[in-house]
């Protein structure tokens, strides 16, 4: 009898938990979308921008703003991981982490010809905060207020501070790790540097479109440095979304299979529970009959 | 007559996408009327109003700095925000100017900050006056 029983509360429980973990994953997948939408707004702009500096540079202006320029000497850098205020994601913060690390350790052991930088390490997210205190990394600021849709105007705040300290002197180089969006059945964890600023120049070289004659207020160089630090807030953004995307597809697909496992798991013990039932009431009929036949003698 | 195609930029959402007769845009040293066919431009902007005059009706949206790019009739404003005129806070604003007018600045970069407050302010002021 017990057997029978514990094996049903069994069950139970874990079609308890395969509602909540169904639920979980309908909400991720809703979060999904709406996070989507705006990743694909921010590359929208980004690309815009990349046009408007592609025609500048056809005028064979140049960008000179220090965001684009290497410090003489590279000693002090600032880490910022963006990693999942929550967990239940599989191995979205794990992996974050993982990259997290190997790029602390390679920038603050220095090689050969570059020693070691002094490193400030920012985290957004609880997760990540709490996995890296544990590995002995000092956070120096930890944002917690970013989650699957973050605002412009919160980045733009935290990417002006990174500009203030980067032209001040104040740091020599920013690396982000974050989960790159590549598709929907791949993102991958990736460490990469924003500072010093390069990528204006390599994007634009790809595409420039077609020869206009434009006039420029005030000045093509003058544009271009003013557009420096606006496709830096906007690639900052940009980080902060993929990552956003990335978490909520990671916990889709953590939902999913846990639910598919529950699904499997009810399965084998509804199995074994009939079983148990079924043997439970043999044992019955046969002690019945065992009684009936002593009292017939 | 050709009609302009308006299409205003942020790095959350295309915030505005419509055509109309005539734009007027802030730039960083005054506003600037583009009406059809209008000279292939880029500009910077700086904080002001941006209206789009369709017919007898006016749009009015408040833009916080940003690039305009003209082109073939097609006029694309790339800025961090927009908002519409009615939705701007006129007390915050009225704050930020009072406090900005207190400051004061020694260095050059605090001289940079308060004029952008300043200019942010009154701008935003300006913009919310007009409209009422």
């Amino acid at each position: 009898m017990a057997k029978a029983r514990a094996l049903d509360k069994r069950r139970k429980s874990i079609r308890n938990i395969r509602k909540i973990t169904r639920t979980m994953e309908l909400i991720a997948t809703a979060r999904y979308r709406k996070a989507m939408e705006r990743a694909t707004a921010v590359t929208d702009f980004t690309q815009r921008i990349t046009q408007v500096v592609a025609d500048l540079s056809s005028t064979g202006a140049e960008a000179r703003h220090p965001l684009l320029e290497t410090h003489p000497t590279t000693e002090r850098g600032l880490l910022l991981v963006l990693s999942a205020n929550r967990g239940l994601c599989g191995g979205y913060n794990a992996s974050i982490v993982r990259t997290a690390v190997a790029r602390y350790r390679e920038l603050t052991q220095g090689t050969a010809d570059q020693p070691g930088l002094e490193l400030t390490v920012e985290v957004s997210g609880t997760r990540g905060n709490s996995a890296l205190r544990y590995r002995d990394i000092t956070v120096d600021q930890l944002y917690r207020q970013f989650d699957d849709q973050p605002a412009y105007a919160e980045v733009e705040e935290i990417a002006n501070v990174y500009i203030d300290k980067y032209v001040k002197g104040q740091i020599d180089r920013l690396d982000v790790v974050y989960t790159r969006f590549v598709s929907m059945a791949k993102q991958e964890a990736v460490a990469e540097t924003l500072l010093p600023f390069g990528a204006l120049a390599e994007e634009s070289a790809s595409e420039a479109v077609g020869e206009v004659d434009y006039d420029f207020y005030p000045s093509a160089e003058g544009i271009l440095a003013e557009i420096v630090p606006m496709s830096f807030r906007a690639k900052l953004f940009k980080c902060f979304l993929d990552a956003a995307v990335s978490e909520q597809i990671a916990r889709m697909v953590a939902m999913k299979s846990a639910t598919e496992n529950a699904d499997d798991m009810i399965k084998r013990l509804s199995m074994t529970y009939n079983r148990a039932r079924q043997s439970q009431i043999t044992n019955e009929i046969m002690e019945i009959i065992a009684g009936a036949e002593a009292l017939a003698k | 007559m050709a009609t302009l195609h308006v299409v205003v930029v942020t790095p959350e959402k295309t915030a505005v996408d419509a055509s109309a007769d005539f734009a007027v845009v802030p730039l960083f040293d005054g506003e600037l009327g583009i009406g059809s066919n209008h000279t292939p431009l880029i500009g910077k902007l700086g904080h002001g109003e941006l209206r789009l005059k369709s017919g007898n009706e006016t749009t009015r949206y408040y833009l916080d700095e940003g690039f305009v790019q003209v082109r073939d009739n097609q006029v694309v404003v790339l800025t961090g925000t927009v908002s519409k005129v009615e939705e701007i806070d006129v007390k915050a604003a009225q704050e930020q100017l009072e406090k900005a007018l207190a400051m004061v600045p020694t260095t050059d970069d605090e001289f940079a900050e308060r004029d952008r407050l300043l200019a942010e302010a009154r701008a935003q002021l300006h913009a919310s006056r007009r409209h009422f």
